[in-house]
């Protein structure tokens, strides 16, 4: 049985829009413009003589000049002194922290150029975000500060040293508050010089102060249990997870850990065991996690909630006070099913809320200690410490400075003045007396600081991490410092006159004294042990269980109040998010993230709104029509986006965008959603209620998704319910009675005796994060191109992310014909798949038949080859791709001054992999399965003189994903882990009819519906 | 003049021989065979010390005369931690004077190849003490000149020859002339019109040559053709640099050190094979050697400016230091991936295969076109040594299978597919 599921890429396809329509009827996205050269006095134009010997002359004798060059004089410089580490043309890798997580730095002749996840990492396992891929980038950015600042002017370390300590002791004298604001830091020796400082200067309080913050969860641990700790969530032991709003996929406490844990679940190996978690997600806006949810409901920010209380109730069997009903059938039915299914899987249960408000948090919790999950999926006793910010304490803060209570203000990786909610920090600065801020380039508020002292980038850092409980990484530096900074723990040493005489020092008398020991490591040895290895891990307590005894009816109440307070004058609600790539706006001045397509809405460069299909309508309003959004007495003006899922009566804005002082990359894309935060019982909110206006302009969002049609074929995506897969493993996939066998008429068979490379890919697996995207570009040399050339279909991504919709077919057998889609209305319960997509490396490739001078031709490995060399830029091979995975070089994206906000740099190219060419104007290029790696692998095995290894050589794609979704290997080997992944009974081929013969297999993506008809 | 400092440099040279087997005889029997303590001093004690400079150890040749009790100077050359630890006064002095760097212990050497070797040290000091006070003349008396004709004496040969061959003619023209003025006087000259009448002939012969339609023709065809693969060959070596000679900032002469030293190729470029780059040697590599050796010459001298190195102190100042700037000579485009550990590890292959015959190069030029047709030339008529490489054991059965136990050649086992270089 073959699917005869509808799946559409955005509303333009599954409406057909007069527009694609016709931009899809033709074969190039963009007309040439060669009719206009031939017709419109091309041709009738004069070509006077004179003009004509002119240019045959010059061109002559240019060419002449060019036939007679010598050879281009190459400079090639060694090392005076060559470090013994070195080989030139050898990567070296490093052990390092980025974010708490273990990570390894591939560095070549001293520069670090990627960045891979550490195998034995505590967290993600050798995953690695998309964040802490594009963090190398960071280090080559032009725009960090390269030396000190003061008052706005370049100075020197000394004379700022000389400033602070001078302003420092003359505070102490006076008495007056001095504050340290930092994001929460978990690192130890960070923590010890902090305290040492405060030794120094008693008046120093150190405030941890998140631009997206959790204290309502930690609040709420305080109130419940009386543990101020943000709990370490055990997705893994959940076989059930109800998630309201929290989206732990993508950016949510600690992603990719969660990632990781959440998909051991749902993987083909858990498959097979006939063992899948349910997932069932309430939230606004669509999240990366609602859309890998098995059951989605979408809900407004003021139902969350009520609906938390109705499944309190429903669990509890209690009423309680002022709780009703909400007003929305489906929610109410599927909290209903939720609540069954929890209790029946107590101890194995999981509810999380992404909310901030602390009642809220005190309410999950109650519901997780009736279903028994502290202990098992919630962990109190080994808490995580990548987030303490207190809120509260921000905001005493601002309230000192408003006051003038506060003379000395250090800013630690934070920028308050672009995320605090209100202008009260410009305000309150004004009447700081030093202000110092450690950002490695200017910010907003470093703008404001009359020092500030840039610190280093973290890969020319010493340091530690301790993102969870027990679990202690080592920092090391790969570089030495670019620029003349400092980093921002040496200069705090330096200022409070630490007896320590460097940072390093002090970093291992911390290990040596407190810190190697647990590791049972010791010395200097087990010092050098330790940056080998990147991490100790020390034995995990036992998790405690908790009950909650508290009385939760003030509880309530102030819950319900809130949710009255949104809804009072009938107004739009807003939730506020972070996106999957940009988080919160720390990173805007970092062109891989700008440019990674956002995970649901494939929107790059911009944040908007996003809103429902039937409010579009409603308000008569189009994609990127441009709305003002008002709330809390701040206004911006957003593009609108028609999003799929959304709940009906709000929209949904991303935070981290509209940064005002940063580099060149990120400056003024898109607009500010922080103010839109407000204050409520000490906790900042994230959702306010808000009045739309259209503004009658439009401005067209950049999006990726849109750039193909799928044409209304049905073999590119599979799926199944997991009943009907426990009945038939096959199923969906197309395999067993009725299925078409597409006999090979034209091509004959290849051998392929020794390797035949393929790849396995679990679109169980795929959570459609885009870190893979991000990894690929830093692996490959792929060029960023910027908004403008997205939006003309230009982007180079060798690998992306297809998101598909699909509508709920309750196991009806769904829509059959298309014209069936346009009676469902339904378009608040969309389904969403993901599909990684790179060159498929067909075994009957038809771009290599239809290229005329041979540069893309099949290689006895199984691959197809691409020699841009060869390329001479028909496109035609573009063309005749299914799968529409190859990508022209319309620039010489590295060298032309239209990039150089980007990648046309002489010192962001220091970030490219010498392994691989950057390609010039005018040729094809595409996923070439990272033949490097493979030549590289084959060549270690030659030079070890060993047979190669199965999962030796692994792609930058599999390599990045924590949900490990992505194989790779050698089909001619039976028993390599990708013939075994491709032996799977879930294995199918994307437009297998065509018989191309992709050597890349697809696994049908399981769906956990059986129990609910939602 | 060449042949003339070739006989004195020979004569010099047999005197000297003679000089010194004479020497050598009378003060063999005295105290020991000063060539044999030649031979061991130059095995075992070089690399710490020379006789008239300090280097690692103490300049030996000051040092042995003033020290003549040869007793301790045997232990302590035998095993001179020993007489440290035992305390002796002496030892513990020289011991402190060199910063306590202790020296390499010699059990192997027995009394009398000490005794050689302070014979061979302090009758080598002895002379050139005794050369020093004749007046500064070289050991072997020779000047230090003449190894060939340099290029502007060719030159200018050359010239004299052109300028004598122009006087001849010049002179021969004048002797005809006058010649003429003598026969015209005496009424002797032939008229002038005869002499036209063979020169209208030869342009009339041309005529009717380019009458000849087949002949134009042929002419013509020929022409193109001459033209036309002139133009094939120049477009085919467009950016082929063939020979390719630049000038280096050292003047390193390979045909010294790995031709006449016999220097293997990896002990400088030892990238060759762990790596896709041979490299070219740090500084610090030719240090290894030359803070010994050939440290007067100027060239060498540039490598102590570049390290920011003084021969004197044996000191680095990183403050001086400034890089060596190299002219690549082969150059691959950026779009060509080269690996040398593939080639010279794994393959086995002679670096003089792709580099030609660089211990004979005395400035190293292009030997190779490196072209891609060279490239596959290469890989399609190779055979792949599988031997003692277990990495081929499986993919060797089934070649073996395909081919019958048939030669398998680079290019077979995918050596010449676009990916394997252009990626």
């Amino acid at each position: 049985m073959d699917s005869n599921k509808k799946y559409w890429k955005g509303l333009e396809e599954l409406n057909k829009t007069p527009e694609f329509v016709e931009k899809n009827k033709h074969e190039f996205a963009e007309p040439i413009p060669i009719e206009d050269v031939l017709t419109g006095g091309g041709l009738e134009g004069r070509t006077p003589r004179r003009d004509f010997l002119k240019a045959l002359g010059f061109g002559v004798g240019a060419v002449t000049l060019a036939a007679c060059q010598k050879v281009p004089v190459h400079k090639s410089i060694p090392y005076l002194i060559k470090p013994e580490e070195i080989t030139p043309g050898v990567a070296n890798y490093y052990v390092s922290t980025y974010d708490g997580q273990a990570i390894l730095v591939k560095t070549r002749e001293g520069r670090p150029i990627k960045i891979e996840g550490h195998p034995s990492d505590l967290l993600a396992k050798g995953g690695a975000s998309a964040q802490a891929q594009a963090s190398v980038l960071d280090l080559y950015d032009v725009t960090r500060l390269k030396n000190p600042v003061k008052n706005g002017g370049d100075a020197g370390w000394a004379e700022v040293d000389d400033f602070v300590v001078r302003e420092l002791l003359a505070i102490k004298a006076a008495g007056k508050k001095i504050r340290i604001i930092s994001s929460t830091i978990s690192s130890p020796s960070t923590l010890g010089v902090i305290a040492d400082f405060i030794k120094q200067f008693p008046a120093t309080k150190h405030i941890n102060y998140d631009a997206v913050s959790y204290t309502g969860i930690i609040q709420a641990n305080q109130n419940s249990f009386g543990k101020a700790v943000l709990p370490h969530y055990n997705f893994d032991k959940a076989d059930i997870i109800v998630s309201f709003a929290a989206d732990f996929l993508g950016t949510w406490i600690s992603p990719e850990e969660f990632t990781r844990q959440y998909v051991s679940n749902r993987n083909s190996k858990s498959l097979e065991s006939k063992k899948m978690s349910r997932h069932i997600q309430f939230e606004t806006g669509m999240s990366l996690t609602g859309s890998n949810a098995d059951v989605r409901i979408p809900i407004k920010p003021s139902e969350e909630g009520p609906a938390l209380i109705a499944l309190y109730n429903a669990i509890s069997g209690n009423s309680l006070a002022g709780s009703k009903g909400l007003n929305n059938k489906v929610a109410d039915n599927a909290i209903a099913i939720a609540a069954k299914e929890l209790l029946a899987a107590k101890g194995k249960a999981l509810v999380v809320a992404g909310s901030n408000d602390v009642a809220t948090q005190v309410l999950v919790n109650a519901i997780n200690s009736l279903l028994g999950s502290f202990g098992t999926t919630i962990d109190l006793d080994n808490p995580s410490l990548q987030y303490a910010g207190n809120d509260a304490e921000f905001v005493e803060f601002v309230n000192d400075m408003k006051r003038g209570d506060v003379d000395a203000v250090f800013f630690l990786n934070a920028n308050p003045v672009y995320d605090y909610y209100n202008k009260d920090v410009v305000d309150g600065l004004k009447k700081v007396r030093l202000k110092v801020s450690f950002a490695s380039s200017t910010d907003e508020t470093a703008a404001l600081c009359n020092i500030v002292a840039p610190n280093h980038h973290y890969l020319e850092s010493w340091g530690d991490d301790n993102a969870i409980s027990g679990y202690y990484t080592v920092m090391q530096p790969t570089i030495n410092p670019v620029y003349d900074t400092r980093q921002a723990e040496q200069s705090l040493m330096k200022w409070s006159d630490n007896p320590a005489k460097d940072y390093y020092t002090y970093v291992r008398n911390n290990w040596d004294k407190n810190l190697l020991a647990k590791g049972g490591l010791s010395g200097q040895s087990g010092w050098e042990t330790l940056l080998q290895t990147g991490s100790i891990k020390e034995t995990v307590k036992t998790a405690g269980t908790y009950t909650f005894g508290r009385d939760l009816n003030a509880v309530a109440q102030t819950i319900l109040d809130h949710s009255t307070a949104l809804t009072a004058d009938n107004k739009t609600e807003i939730q506020l998010y972070q996106s999957v790539a940009l988080r919160d706006g720390k990173r805007a001045n970092n062109p891989w993230l700008q440019e990674l397509p956002d995970p649901v809405s494939k929107v790059t460069w911009d944040n908007f709104a996003a809103m429902s299909p039937s409010d579009m309508k409603k308000k008569g309003l189009q994609d990127g029509d441009v709305v003002k959004i008002e709330a809390n007495g701040y206004s911006i003006t957003l593009p609108v986006l028609v999003q799929p899922g959304q709940a009906q009566g709000t929209i949904s804005i991303a935070v981290g965008y509209g940064r005002t002082v940063v580099g060149p990359v990120g400056i003024n894309v898109g607009k500010n959603a922080f103010p839109f935060y407000s204050l409520r019982n000490g906790t900042f909110q994230t959702s306010a209620s808000a009045t739309l206006t259209a503004t009658g302009e439009n401005s067209p969002l950049a999006q990726t998704q849109t750039h193909h049609s799928i044409e209304g074929r049905n073999s590119i995506i599979k799926e199944a319910t997991f009943t009907e897969y426990k009945k038939n493993p096959a199923v969906g996939t197309g395999k067993g009675e009725g299925h078409k066998e597409y006999p090979n008429l034209f091509w004959q068979k290849y051998e392929r005796p020794t390797y035949d490379w393929v790849m396995a890919i679990d679109l169980n697996a795929c959570t459609g994060c885009g870190a893979c995207v991000v990894a690929c570009s830093a692996e490959n040399n792929v060029p960023v191109v910027g908004k403008d050339e997205v939006r003309r279909r230009r982007e180079m991504h060798w690998i992306r992310i297809d998101r598909y919709y699909s509508f709920n077919d309750n196991g009806q057998g769904g829509t059959t014909k298309e014209t069936d889609i346009a009676k469902l209305e339904d378009l608040d319960h969309v389904k969403v798949v993901y599909q990684p997509m790179l060159c498929q490396h067909c075994e009957h490739a038809p771009c290599e038949t239809v290229c005329p001078v041979l540069a893309t031709v099949h290689s006895s490995e199984g691959l197809n080859h691409m020699a841009y060399n060869r390329c001479v830029g028909t496109r035609y091979c573009a063309n005749n791709c299914p799968y529409k995975v190859r990508r022209f070089n319309w620039f010489n994206y590295w060298n032309d001054s239209r990039f150089d906000n980007y990648l046309n740099n002489e010192h962001t190219q220091l970030v490219l992999n010498p392994d691989v060419t950057t390609r010039f104007r005018g040729v094809m290029e595409k996923c070439s399965m990272c033949i490097q790696r493979i030549q590289a692998g084959k060549l270690k095995a030659k030079i070890e003189k060993r047979p190669l290894k199965d999962g030796e050589i692994k792609m930058a794609c599999q390599q990045t994903c924590s949900a490990n979704a992505i194989v790779f290997g050698n089909a001619s080997d039976p028993e390599s882990e990708v013939s075994k992944a491709l032996k799977s009974e879930r294995t199918y081929y994307v437009l297998e009819e065509l018989g191309v013969q992709p050597g890349v297999g697809y696994q049908t993506k399981i769906r956990n519906i059986s129990e609910l008809e939602a | 003049m060449r042949s003339f400092s070739l006989i004195f440099k020979q004569f010099s040279r047999s005197v000297l021989l003679i000089a010194c087997f004479a020497f050598l005889g009378f003060s063999a029997h005295a105290q020991g065979d000063a060539a044999k303590g030649e031979a061991l001093f130059k095995a075992k004690c070089t690399s710490c010390h020379k006789i008239d400079q300090i280097l690692t150890g103490p300049a030996l040749g000051p040092q042995l005369t003033e020290e003549t009790d040869d007793k301790y100077l045997i232990k302590w050359i035998q095993n001179n931690q020993a007489l440290i630890a035992a305390k002796n006064a002496k030892a513990v002095a020289i011991f402190n004077k060199f910063e306590q760097k202790s020296m390499t212990v010699f059990p192997e050497l027995t009394d009398a190849d000490v005794t050689n070797i302070l014979t061979y040290v302090r009758a080598d000091w002895k002379t050139e003490q005794d050369q020093k006070a004749k007046g500064g003349a070289t050991p072997n008396g020779q000047p230090a000149a003449a190894t060939g004709p340099s290029n502007t004496v060719i030159l200018a040969l050359f010239g004299v020859i052109v300028l004598a061959f122009i006087i001849i003619l010049v002179l021969n023209r004048v002797i005809a002339t006058l010649e003429r003025l003598l026969l015209k006087n005496q009424g002797a000259l032939i008229t002038e019109e005869e002499v036209e009448g063979p020169v209208v002939d030869r342009l009339a012969g041309l005529k009717k040559l380019a009458k000849n339609k087949k002949l134009v023709f042929f002419v013509l065809l020929c022409g193109t053709l001459a033209l036309g693969s002139w133009t094939w060959v120049t477009m085919w070596n467009t950016n082929v640099h063939q020979g390719y000679q630049p000038v280096q900032p050292i003047k390193f002469p390979h045909d010294l050190h790995a031709g006449a030293m016999k220097i293997d190729c990896q002990y400088c470029h030892s990238g060759a094979y762990k790596s896709k780059n041979a490299s070219i040697p740090s500084l610090n590599v030719c240090m290894n050697c030359h803070k010994v050796v050939k440290t007067e010459s100027p060239e060498i001298h540039k490598i102590y400016d570049a390290l920011g190195y003084d021969p004197q102190t044996q000191k680095y100042d990183s403050t001086k230091m400034k890089p060596m700037q190299w002219v690549r000579i082969h150059n691959l485009p950026d779009f060509a991936y080269f690996n040398h550990s593939q080639h010279v590890k794994v393959a086995g292959l002679k670096c003089q295969t792709c580099h030609g015959p660089i211990q004979e190069m005395k400035e190293v030029y292009q030997y190779s076109p490196l072209t891609m047709k060279w490239c596959i030339q290469c890989h399609k008529r190779t055979n792949v040594d599988f031997k003692g490489n277990a990495y081929y054991t499986n993919l060797q059965q089934v070649h073996d299978l395909l081919k019958d136990g048939k030669p398998v050649t680079a290019a077979l086992m995918g050596g010449i597919e676009c990916g394997k270089c252009h990626y």
